[in-house]
């Protein structure tokens, strides 16, 4: 909250200062850097917040300076686009492709505004950010939104108590080399001091200043207070904030009393025009009242408005007014606000209707509200307001089942699965309720989502049973089902209820059921050792799809079949091919961009595994042109940055793993285990062993006990970390070295009932662990090493093959250099990915019935829009390629090659 | 709040409080290096009462540690990333209190400000410490952790099977802890009243742990209503607060 005026001077900051400026400054790789300053009220953040951006404006920064609102329930990206509109007058129009069209279109304002200039983003009291900023910020730190931008931002530290969101965003940003957490903490008995005698003036009793220091608990803001009533020749110090300005308020002139209170019960900054709405005097006295409140240092002015100069004041404020004057004033601001001209604020109206008791005046501006973040993508916002709708119409008010429908779908959209279904309950209970096929084909979409495949499978039998069920509702659930029993590896079953899809939608179907049951019969019937038939299947689809021209279907048709292809069929060069020709279709209209990107990640994947890997980077760079938010943009930048690990290009593959840390710090759990490998092949090989301990340790900890050539390979990095530490004269861990023993022998006792091309990768892993650890122990053992050698060149792995060289310096035979690549240098010991030997389709499937790759690594069906969106069993699917972002699947008969 | 509230350890206890560890092997390190320096603090040195808490806090993360190693987790990313949240709670506390601010919660401060004396039983102190982490700072972590993996709080589900195998670890450790605690005229009594007061005991954490799930289902479903969700936090900081008094006050010597 922006403090503004007769300030005091800045005490005991300078050292924060000079280092706040001096990381924003320090940008790192990717051209970004952040401070976030947390403290509690009255601090001093807003202080800082002003002081160094004007410092940083005078050294050629560009500066932007948005604040929060405290309504809670602001529209998205509120303050970027309040301070993109502060500046210009215009802001990004409301609509967009998709939520990533929408990024873009911001960071390309951003950019226009930046120029040659590093940007300087302030935003204050950041903990009443909505989620689509939190999103925006993580956006552009991660450097997606090709923006020079440091981020200063403010949090008051009470709002990190419970669980707040921010808690974790900043627990992961932590780690970054270009983002510091700043606790701002109380001034120190000399600062206090210090501050005390500047404001008074002249000399203090010291006795004075420490009671001042005793009282204030070294809190600048009421430090100053209380030194203003010392100099004032106040005798008793005031105990409470709350004393120091009730007594102040009972000075005020009448009016300006007035003025202070409608501020008070207003969402700042108010502007004049409003105030004279809400204030009924005429407009010398209203002038003259706002100019009093100002001098007596209760209310703030600047060219956007009016403030209450602390919120702290505003807290005190709060409750001395009765309920009823609230209401009153809650209602003349609504009337006020409703009578201004042009677009309706309908936000601030929703606010105080609600405040002024009037549920059936506060509904319209709700829905609109609403309405306008879904068009904005943010779901979140948006079922937020659905469910105030909900609270303002009562249990008889007839527009209750609609608002229901869509609370219960927004709760879907934004990832609250529970929710949902119990809004989808209440509904169900309504008189008016929609029929029970809708019902239960809904309920199924949410179980889905929410990972509960059994009970969601029951409820799409039962809509294909309900009397009720149209034939093209019949079409859409039978196509669901499909889909989520491909999913559970239930091969035959999906074939069978496919079938019915595809009849049912070819008579009377939507072209995405048609699509969507044509892939399902594709991939079934694939796996159900008839690739030609299921190949067909789906190459008609993609006709389909192109008759149709809609994007979703042209998207989702080339999706499929390229996976197929790439995936489960092996067929990596046509199913690259496909990749790319699907994307330059949707490039040419215009249209698909999220699908064009996900195409795309499959034609560089592909290209990976092939050994292109030139070209794999051209294709990544294409895509990354497309400016991809969220999950997408973390598999891309995962890709790439194993690229750039193969490349040898060590700064690169850093920078494009920070950006994916940033990214996740906003949610995305299925891809931290790639992350954490490619993290720990990286430090490993440039002999940071205390960091690839690290990464391993995390990595260990969260992998599930079935992913064994995960595991296999984190063991494995672990002990050659040990290893090389102990090589290099450090000291090792012992502690680590004996979990690392009991992941071994996890590894010993479940390579048993593992099919054999498992058994081979994991045994090739126990023997690098077992050479690792004669090196720890000094042994010196060439055993291991040659049966791992030999291991790894008999599957042609160039990457522990690659570091086997080392065992050339023991006499053993070295495998054979590593290749160049475009002209780059490889790094053949850190590039595991999707080389790491993952076995193929067949044989993955029965470890947990659930991996489908490249199937499983899509959207599920209807599922929530962010990156920490649960995949159900899929998720598991997706860990266990972790080793490598460029892994798509093993084919069929890459087993018959090994 | 201008006196060292740590003594002789305040500059490394707040060096320690700079960290915040994001993984499971970082909290044991950190609380094992706590139990160092809380074995320090003067008049009581190793029997303060936050002393006892720490000690068996560690014993039990280095438990979840181990068992995670082991595999014996079914969803271990979300045990880890739960162990994490909750430690840093206590963390917080501590770190809230080493500058004197208020925001320390009331739970915690309430033992915090014990541990100069009077000298309050081990078994207590300790029980105080869980009360203190399990009534109150377990439903956030659990919210905070459940909505950042991106699912939901559900009965039956894998998270909820991994939560519950916590209780197995209290249920281990406390009587084992317990034992420890015990002089030999108490080691009497203890025989005498065999395992009932052990599952007293066991009993309680489950019960509160318990609570502590079905709280933090309650959270879930406020939690982006920030002015809910602070009433709330006041309410359990006010139960949790009433319940450690009483556990530090003579009534909770009777627990020894």
């Amino acid at each position: 909250m922006a403090r503004q005026g007769d300030e005091g001077p800045l005490v005991g900051r300078t050292g924060t200062l000079a280092d706040v400026q001096s990381n924003l400054r320090n940008v790192g790789p990717g051209g970004t850097a952040a401070v976030f300053v947390t403290g509690e009220s009255g601090v001093g953040k807003s202080r800082l917040l002003r002081e160094t951006a004007d410092a940083l404006r005078e050294t050629g920064f560009s500066v932007l300076f948005g604040t929060c609102l405290d309504i809670g329930d602001a529209s998205p990206l509120h303050p970027v686009l309040q301070a993109l509109r502060r500046l210009d007058g215009t802001a990004p129009a409301g609509t967009a492709d998709d939520a990533g069209a929408l990024l873009e279109r911001v960071s390309r304002d951003l950019r226009a505004i930046a120029g040659e200039q590093q940007l300087l983003l302030v935003l204050d009291d950041l903990q009443w950010a909505d989620r689509s900023t939190r999103q925006l910020l993580l956006y552009l730190l991660a450097g997606l939104g090709d923006v020079r931008v440091s981020v200063l931002a403010a949090i008051r530290a009470e709002a990190l108590h419970g669980t707040h969101p921010l808690r974790r965003v900043l627990a992961e940003l932590r780690r970054l080399r270009s983002v510091r957490v700043v606790d701002l903490a109380p001034l120190s008995q000399d600062h206090t001091r210090e501050l005390v005698t500047a404001i008074v003036g002249g000399t203090v009793a010291l006795e004075d200043a420490d009671r001042v220091y005793k009282r204030s608990g070294g809190n600048p803001f009421v430090v100053e207070e209380l030194a203003r009533d010392l100099r004032d020749g106040r005798v008793e110090l005031s105990d409470t904030l709350r004393e120091i300005f009730l007594s102040r308020v009972d000075e005020l002139p009448p009016n300006a009393h007035t003025v202070v209170h409608a501020i008070a019960a207003g969402v700042e900054p108010v502007e004049h025009a409003v105030l004279a709405g809400v204030v009924p005097l005429p407009e010398d006295q209203l002038i003259e009242a706002v100019r009093a409140a100002v001098t007596h240092r209760f209310v703030a002015s600047d060219r956007d408005g009016y403030k209450l100069r602390h919120r702290l004041v505003a807290e005190v404020l709060e409750q001395e007014v009765l309920p009823a004057e609230a209401a009153s004033l809650h209602r003349r601001y609504a009337e006020t606000l409703e009578s201004v001209e042009g677009e309706p604020d309908n936000a601030r109206l929703a606010f105080h209707w609600q405040r002024a008791g009037e549920p059936d005046r506060a509904l319209p501006p709700v829905v609109a509200s609403a309405r306008a973040a879904e068009r904005m993508y943010g779901f979140a916002e948006a079922h937020r307001y659905w469910t105030i709708a909900l609270q303002l119409a009562g249990d008889t008010d007839p527009r209750r089942t609609e608002l229901l429908g869509h609370a219960a779908e927004s709760a879907h959209q934004c990832g609250e699965h529970l929710l949902a279904l119990a809004r989808l309950e209440e509904l169900a209970g309504r008189p008016d309720a929609p029929g029970q096929s809708e019902l239960h084909l809904r309920r199924a979409r949410y179980l889905a989502a929410a990972g509960r495949s059994a009970t969601a499978e029951i409820e799409y039998q039962r809509a294909l049973e309900a009397p009720d069920c149209t034939p093209r509702r019949r079409a859409s659930a039978a196509a669901y089902l499909a889909e989520l029993l491909l999913h559970l590896g239930r091969y035959a079953d999906a074939n069978q209820h496919a079938r019915e899809a595809l009849e049912l939608a070819a008579v009377n179907g939507a072209t995405t059921d048609l699509v969507r049951a044509s892939a399902a019969l594709g991939f079934s019937a694939a796996f159900r050792e008839d690739p030609d038939a299921g190949l067909a299947v789906i190459r008609h689809a993609v006709e389909i799809a192109e008759r149709s021209g809609h994007p979703d279907d042209l998207g989702v048709a080339y999706l499929h079949l390229a996976e197929l292809l790439a995936g489960p069929l092996n067929s990596l060069e046509e199913g690259v091919l496909v990749a790319r020709r699907g994307a330059g279709l949707l490039a040419a209209r215009g249209v698909g961009r999220t699908y064009q990107t996900r195409l795309l990640a499959i034609a560089a994947k592909g290209l990976f595994r092939n050994g292109q890997w030139s070209e794999a980077y051209a294709v990544l760079e294409t895509a990354m042109r497309n400016h991809p938010s969220g999950a997408d943009a973390v598999e891309l930048l995962l890709a790439r940055s194993q690229l750039w690990v193969g490349f040898g290009e060590v700064e690169n593959a850093r920078r494009d793993l920070d950006a994916v840390a940033t990214l996740l710090a906003g949610g995305g759990a299925r891809h931290v285990l790639p992350m954490l490998t490619l993290r720990a092949g990286l430090a490993m090989w440039q002999g940071e062993h205390a960091e690839a301990r690290a990464a391993v340790q995390r990595g260990l900890t969260e992998t599930r006990s079935d992913d064994l050539v995960l595991l296999g390979v984190l063991a494995w990095h672990g002990l050659r970390a040990e290893a090389e530490a102990h090589v290099a004269g450090q000291p090792i861990d012992a502690g680590a070295i004996r979990r690392l023993r009991t992941v071994m022998d996890r590894l010993v006792k479940g390579v048993v009932e593992a099919p054999a091309p498992v058994r081979a990768v994991v045994d090739g892993y126990l023997d690098l662990c077992t050479a690792e650890l004669s090196r720890v122990e000094d042994r010196q053992d060439p055993e291991p090493w040659a049966r791992a050698a030999a291991i790894w060149d008999r599957r042609q792995q160039p990457y522990p093959r690659g570091v086997l060289t080392a065992a050339a310096r023991r006499g053993l035979p070295a495998a054979p250099g590593p290749a160049h690549v475009g002209g780059h240098r490889a790094a053949p010991g850190v590039c595991d990915g999707d080389r790491d030997g993952r076995p193929p389709v067949r044989q993955r499937d029965h470890r947990g019935g659930a991996a489908v790759p490249g199937h499983a690594r899509r959207r599920r069906p209807g599922g929530a829009g962010r990156p920490g969106a649960r995949g159900g069993r899929a998720v598991h699917a997706d860990r266990t390629g972790a080793g490598g972002a460029g892994g798509g699947g093993r084919g069929l008969d890459q087993s018959r090659d090994r | 709040m201008t006196q060292p509230i740590w003594g002789p350890v305040q500059q490394e206890m707040s060096d320690l409080l700079q960290r915040h560890p994001d993984d499971v092997p970082g909290v044991v390190d950190l609380l094992a290096r706590l139990q160092v320096a809380l074995c320090r603090v003067p008049p009581l040195l190793d029997s303060n009462p936050l002393a006892d808490f720490n000690k068996l806090y560690l014993t039990i993360t280095e438990n979840v540690l181990e068992r995670l190693y082991a595999g014996k987790f079914k969803d271990p990313a979300f045990l880890a990333r739960l162990d994490v949240e909750f430690a840093a709670r206590y963390f917080d506390a501590l770190r809230y209190w080493t500058e004197g601010s208020p925001a320390c919660p009331g739970v915690w401060a309430g033992l915090f400000c014990r541990i100069p004396g009077p000298d309050a039983r081990a078994l207590p102190s300790a029980v105080a410490g869980v009360n203190a982490h399990i009534n109150f700072d377990l439903p956030f972590a659990l919210v905070t952790t459940f909505d950042h993996l991106g699912s939901d709080p559900v009965d039956g589900s894998d998270q909820h099977h991994d939560y519950l195998q916590v209780n197995d670890i209290f249920a281990e450790e406390i009587p084992g802890l317990r034992r420890g605690y015990l002089d030999r005229w108490q080691l009497l009594i203890d025989t005498m009243n065999g395992d009932l007061d052990d599952w007293w005991q066991g009993e309680m954490v489950e019960y509160t742990r318990n609570v502590a799930w079905r709280n933090a289902q309650k959270l879930w479903a406020i939690r982006h209503d920030l002015g809910a969700l602070d009433k709330e936090r006041r309410r359990l900081d006010g139960t949790a607060t009433g319940l450690g008094k009483l556990l530090l006050s003579p009534f909770g010597s009777f627990l020894q």
